[in-house]
């Protein structure tokens, strides 16, 4: 069936935008994560990481990061990065497994705030920094992209529920 | 009609009427108003019923403890019954029914109660209870339920939306009147970041009620710039209209937010309600003080009022109480009111002050009555005259109006949420919060201050040494001179008023009135708890905010002991009513819970499937054809479509753990009870995962796909379980073992194909040669697909028993590949099928699922004694396997069982009696614990758990159900009704 | 309502991203006589007062921790990564 395209859906490809003034909620293409795992006692993975340039580098626990990045990779590619990595670190490639979404505006952190205990301030959770919480009921992986702009990570399979959550969460400010 | 609006004064608008109703009654009120001071406005005084006596009762408070005015407000979905008036702002259309009532409020035939009243007395629940059920059943209850009468909940739902908010700030500052203002400005002028909350519509706590001018300027033109300030700052968040119900651990508050309960059309898109946690490292409790009623009798009558509350209708609301007031006071805050009603032109009868040395020295034209009481008041609807007693004798004095202060008890509710008891202190005469407080201080007048510049001065210094203590560099906020401050030093609590005839009430919502509280302690309950459930004084729904101190003040004298020996009863939060709407928040209806859904769920909805919820996720339980009419029908077809042909089935749900690391296949050896050191890579092994009780935990494939990088799946109901559990294992038991642990279920779709033509569908879009040689069973590896467009993962491993692979695809390609899958397929017959056939499919081989592992159930009981290594010197489970009881001969272990008349059938949970065994415990040999209708076998068959099972097959039993009195014949067999040499896995 | 557990990786947490497993015992060697493996698996202290518990923080860093908190007062005392528990310069 060398002649059958298999065609690629993303999680939350049926989603269109939501945008106002206060607050815009979007999907983010489905590229590339990489969740790499490092052994205990690892030094400087984080460096080595960015170093790399395959994308952005999020902390996601110690002793893993996830890379991030807008295109999807190709499993030669991909294989390539893990072989690159070990033996400091070992890849899994999760980027199916993972869905992101990108929430921006001025209300974006008061948005967050209904679902997470994680104080957002521009002082206590700058831009760059990463970290899983709960967010109502659903766990997800937020990262401060930029002064009003966050990105969520979350599993493909909540990713519908994250979505239509925030846009009740969101409704006050659009 | 007695009380009326001035015609000038208040912070009301005048320019705004709003027009509303009581009782289906036309009122008109202005913007500013609150319910209970438009009624009063509108000489409404008499606003409700008592909930025992049916007595009727007036507006007594101007605030958030007010045990009489409640009433439902709005209509349909949004009736809010038991809403206090004096805490309900005006507005246009606003529609108020009174409750506890009727046939209607100014006839009540429940008032006939009050002759029943020495049978209601206190203990009258307690000892109904104990006298003979029947009597409770027909004569009591129907008689208390309609006797009893809060407002009534809608059935209809709630139309409105309610969210939840966290939180963060450097200081929490609850209470904004001179106290909280004060400390929410030095704190927010050092830059912490502070939020300051206020229960009412506005700003400024009793600064709105005051007189006394700041700096010349009138304390609410004070309270307005103060405001204005800290609005302009932005670390500082004021919210108004929420009340901070609770201080939990970690010096976490919850706090509710009325967004839009004061509108008749709230925007649908806002959320009425908002619940507020807010994490703070310092908070400031400013919620002042609470006045005491006096005990007298008729202090219950409409037109009796708290001596603050009258003051606040009077200088926030212009409302006058009565043509002809009375104050009763024991301390010298009345005389603020006093000077207040006479300056506004309200007559005034009389001050009758306790103290017979009361040194206050009141300028007002007034008569003032020292060392007197007001012992009855009278009237039935409305208050007509008091009596006052002095030294014996009593004079009759006319009033419409009674203003009551009895001092003021410290709001300290919330400093007592975690626990610690308030203390009683003789010199301030009242309960104290007690000290040290980890992070949490008492500001103004809950701080034993009175008066508006010593709270100011109090709250300005402790916001700034809170901030201090954080490390900002904070000023004390300093303020202009207070002219005409009434300063009220503590008075001496007088519980027992002489010379009483009426009733006194002590809780004014259950109706509680010194003499029970006397009978009481004559009948052995006289400690505060049991008072409290006797006579269920501070059981209402205000939680005796204003009865508790002096119940407890009158069991004291009635015991002969302090105060401080009584104790209170226990403060839990929350400290008023909080919706269910509001704590729920934005989680019901389609938001309730997450939903889980499969990578392929789609594909299956385009099949048609059937859901059923599993956890979080859906699963298609059956795909229905056109003439298929029940469910049976359509999992037979898709059973023996299976054994027939070939089956498509979404195993996306299992869980799917990717276990790293150099240490990995160590580390397996250790969680399962198999071995898996030597396991090849490209191979797939079942292993079992012990309980350290060694009970069975999960059991699932695990495929070595490198040296380093196993790929292990577990049950869908354990995923997450599993997963905990082995980062336990690596983080807290085997920290030394490098090995790394990643959930990917998400990551792949995951399709069962399954029957003997699995391989001809397959093997086209597979690229890698899948033939029995090259890919036996339990082969496991990484496979390319559609000429190389794709990678995925395969595994020859069957659940049913025929020859069947399951083939992992990222999740994103799951549907397409399905649909390549079903249409390659086609030709041979391909169908989909559901969890109801899986599982079919699954006892008819004979495998288990967590309906045999439950817990009870050891690898021996299953058959897998050989999947206990022997020669592994640890493994989760190993120590405790060999107990005894684990190792006895008789254990329920894994058979088959078949009804002997085919048509015949039993349930799961059903007992195994040997054939001619009186149903009874000891004859108890074991349990059915999966049942299925077999179209292989053509009957029903199970799995059970019987003793000495495997050397009973072919033994005539019988299924007993003793939930429905059935018994079955049947048969124990060999649990494997399909392909007990496993041919079929190896062609 | 609300309480806060502080992770050592994450910082001050709702509870409700925690599982709790129960008191952080030491697991026995495999070949220690039954009954400490009896009171490894079944018995516990229950005190009224410090208690030394396994949380792991599943809805965050998903790191098992041992938290000392109080069972009287829910005052938590310290917390630290389980796999550094026999560390003492772990705890937060
Ligand atoms: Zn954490």
């Amino acid at each position: 069936m060398s002649d059958f395209r298999p065609t690629f859906r993303p999680a939350l490809g049926a989603k269109t935008a939501i945008t106002s003034a206060e607050v815009k909620l979007s999907a983010l293409p489905e590229g590339a994560i990489v969740q790499v795992l490092a052994p205990p006692g690892e030094q400087d993975v984080a460096s080595f990481l960015s170093g790399l340039g395959k994308g952005g580098v999020r902390t996601f626990s110690p002793g893993q990061w996830l890379i991030v990045g807008d295109e999807p990779m190709t499993q030669e590619d991909m294989k390539t990065l893990f072989e690159t990595l070990e033996p400091r670190a070992t890849g899994v490639d999760q980027s199916a497994g993972r869905a992101r979404i990108r929430i921006d505006g001025k209300q974006a952190g008061r948005v967050l705030s209904k679902g997470t205990a994680l104080d957002l301030s521009a002082d206590a959770f700058p831009v760059g920094r990463s970290a899983t919480t709960l967010i109502g009921h659903i766990a997800a992986h937020i990262t401060r992209i930029d002064s009003d702009s966050f990105e969520l990570i979350v599993l493909r399979g909540f990713a519908e529920s994250l979505w239509d959550d925030l846009t009740r969460m969101s409704a006050e400010y659009r | 009609m007695t009380s009326y609006r001035l015609a000038t004064g208040g912070l009301i608008d005048r320019q705004t009427p709003l027009s509303f109703s009581f009782d289906g009654k036309r009122m008109l009120g202005f913007e500013g108003d609150s319910l209970a001071s438009a009624l009063l406005a509108n000489g409404q005084l008499l606003v409700g019923r008592s909930f025992k006596y049916h007595r009727p009762r007036g507006i007594l408070t101007a605030g958030t403890a007010e045990p009489n005015a409640l009433m439902t407000i709005g209509q349909g979905g949004r009736t809010e019954p038991n809403t206090r008036a004096t805490m309900q702002e005006l507005y246009q259309g606003l529609e108020a029914r009174s409750q506890s009532r009727w046939p209607s409020l100014e006839f009540d035939v429940g008032a006939l109660n009050s002759l029943f009243s020495p049978f209601l007395g206190a203990g009258f629940y307690y000892k109904t209870f104990m006298w003979p059920a029947a009597f409770w059943e027909k004569i009591y209850e129907p008689f208390i339920r309609k006797a009893a009468g809060l407002g009534k909940a809608s059935y209809e739902a709630d139309p409105d939306s309610y969210d939840k908010c966290w939180a963060h700030c450097d200081l929490l500052v609850i209470g904004s009147g001179p106290a909280g203002l004060a400390a929410a400005l030095s704190a927010g002028r050092s830059g912490a970041r502070v939020v300051l909350v206020d229960e009412h519509s506005a700003a400024g706590g009793s600064l709105l009620s005051e007189t006394a001018t700041i700096g010349g300027a009138s304390a609410s033109q004070f309270v307005a710039e103060t405001v204005a300030e800290l609005a302009s700052l932005s670390n500082v968040q004021i919210l108004t209209r929420t009340t901070a119900f609770g201080w939990y651990d970690g010096n976490v508050f919850g706090a509710v937010e009325r967004v839009q309960k004061h509108v008749l059309d709230p925007l649908p898109a806002v959320p009425v309600e908002r619940l507020w946690r807010v994490v703070s490292k310092r908070a400031i409790l400013a919620s002042g003080a609470e006045e005491r009623p006096l005990v007298f009798g008729g202090n219950d009558i409409p037109g009796v009022m708290m001596a603050t509350a009258m003051r606040t209708y009077l200088n926030r609301y212009g409302v006058a109480p009565g043509k002809h007031v009375a104050i009763f006071t024991t301390n010298d805050s009345g005389y603020a009111l006093a000077r207040d009603l006479e300056s506004a032109g309200v007559n005034l009868v009389a001050v009758i002050d306790g103290r017979p040395d009361a040194g206050f020295r009141y300028s007002g034209r007034a008569r003032v009555i020292k060392g007197a009481y007001v012992s009855d008041a009278h009237g039935r609807k409305a208050l007509s005259s008091i009596s006052v007693w002095k030294n014996g004798s009593v004079e009759t004095l006319k009033a419409d109006a009674l203003a009551m202060s009895g001092g003021f008890s410290p709001i300290i509710h919330l400093a007592c949420h975690r626990g610690a008891k308030p203390v009683w202190s003789d010199e301030q005469a009242g309960f104290l919060a007690p000290t040290g407080l980890n992070g949490f201080e008492l500001a103004g007048a809950v701080n034993t201050n009175s008066g508006i510049a010593a709270c100011l001065a109090d709250g300005a210094a402790r916001g700034a040494a809170c901030v201090e203590a954080l490390g900002f560099t904070a000023s004390v906020a300093t303020f202009a001179t207070v002219e005409g401050d009434i300063v009220a030093p503590p008075a001496k609590p007088i519980w027992k008023i002489p010379g009483i005839k009426g009733k006194a009430f002590v809780d004014y919502q259950n109706d509680v009135h010194r003499k029970d509280l006397a009978l009481a302690v004559r009948e052995g309950y006289g400690h505060v708890e049991l008072a409290k459930r006797y006579t269920t004084n501070g059981m209402a729904t205000d939680q005796g905010k204003l009865s508790n101190v002096n119940a407890i003040g009158l069991l004291a004298e009635a015991r002969g002991v302090s105060p401080a020996e009584i104790g209170t009863t226990t403060f839990r939060p929350f400290y008023t009513p909080v919706s269910f709407g509001a704590l729920a928040g934005g989680h019901f209806g389609h938001h309730f819970q997450p939903v889980r859904e499969s990578p392929l769920h789609d594909w299956a909805k385009k099949q048609s499937a059937v859901f059923i919820d599993t956890g979080l996720w859906y699963r298609s339980s059956w795909f229905p054809r056109n003439s298929e009419t029940n469910w049976r029908e359509s999992v037979d077809r898709e059973v023996l479509n299976v054994r027939a042909n070939a089956g498509l089935c979404d195993v996306s749900t299992l869980g799917k753990i990717e276990v790293c690391g150099n240490d990995a296949a160590e580390f397996l050896n250790r969680v399962y009870s198999n071995g898996f050191l030597k396991l090849p890579i490209g191979k797939a092994r079942y292993g079992l995962m012990l309980r350290e009780d060694g009970f069975i935990y999960d059991d699932g494939t695990t495929s070595r796909l490198e040296e380093h990088r196993f790929f292990m799946t577990t049950t869908t109901a354990y995923a997450a379980g599993v997963m905990t559990h082995l980062e336990f294992c690596a983080q807290a038991l085997w920290p030394d073992l490098d090995v790394r642990l990643a959930s990917v279920t998400d990551q792949w779709a995951q399709m069962s194909v399954a029957g003997p033509k699995s391989r001809r569908i397959l093997q086209p879009i597979v690229d890698d040669d899948i033939s029995n040689a090259a890919f036996p069973f339990l082969a496991a590896k990484e496979v390319s697909l559609f000429g190389g467009q794709l990678q995925g993962r395969l595994f020859r491993i069957s659940f049913s028993g025929e020859l069947a692979y399951e083939l992992a695809v990222p999740a994103g390609y799951g549907e397409s590949v399905a649909d390549a899958i079903m249409e390659a397929g086609n030709p041979h017959g391909i169908q989909p099928y559901g969890v109801e056939a899986l599982s079919v499919l699954r006892v008819e081989k004979g495998h288990v699922t967590h309906s045999e592992i439950n817990g009870t159930v050891i690898p021996a009981d299953l058959g897998f004694e050989k999947m206990v290594s022997q020669t592994k010197p640890d493994f989760i489970g190993k120590a405790m396997l060999n107990r005894e009881g684990l190792t006895a001969e008789d254990r329920p272990r894994l058979v088959g069982v078949v009804p002997l008349d085919p048509k015949a059938s039993f349930r799961t949970g059903s007992h195994i009696l040997a054939k001619d065994a009186a149903a009874t415990l000891e004859n108890d040999q074991g349990y059915v614990t999966s049942i299925a209708y077999s179209p292989h076998v053509g009957s029903t068959i199970g799995l059970a758990l019987v003793r000495h099972g495997p050397e009973r097959h072919g033994e005539e039993v019988v299924v007993w159900n003793g939930l429905c009195g059935e018994f079955t014949a049947a048969r124990l067999c060999n649990p494997v009704f399909v392909d007990p040499q496993n041919e079929k896995l190896h062609v | 309502m609300a309480s806060l557990v502080p992770c050592p990786h994450c910082g001050a947490r709702p509870k409700e991203e925690f599982t709790v497993k129960g008191a952080a015992q030491v697991r026995p060697a495999p070949d220690t006589d039954k009954k400490s493996w009896v009171d490894y698996v079944y018995l516990r202290e229950n005190p009224r007062g410090r208690y030394e518990e396994f949380w792991h923080h599943t809805s965050g860093c998903r790191r098992w921790l041992v938290v000392i908190r109080d069972t009287a007062t829910h005052e938590i005392e310290s917390s630290c990564d389980a796999a550094f528990a026999g560390q003492t310069d772990a705890r937060t």
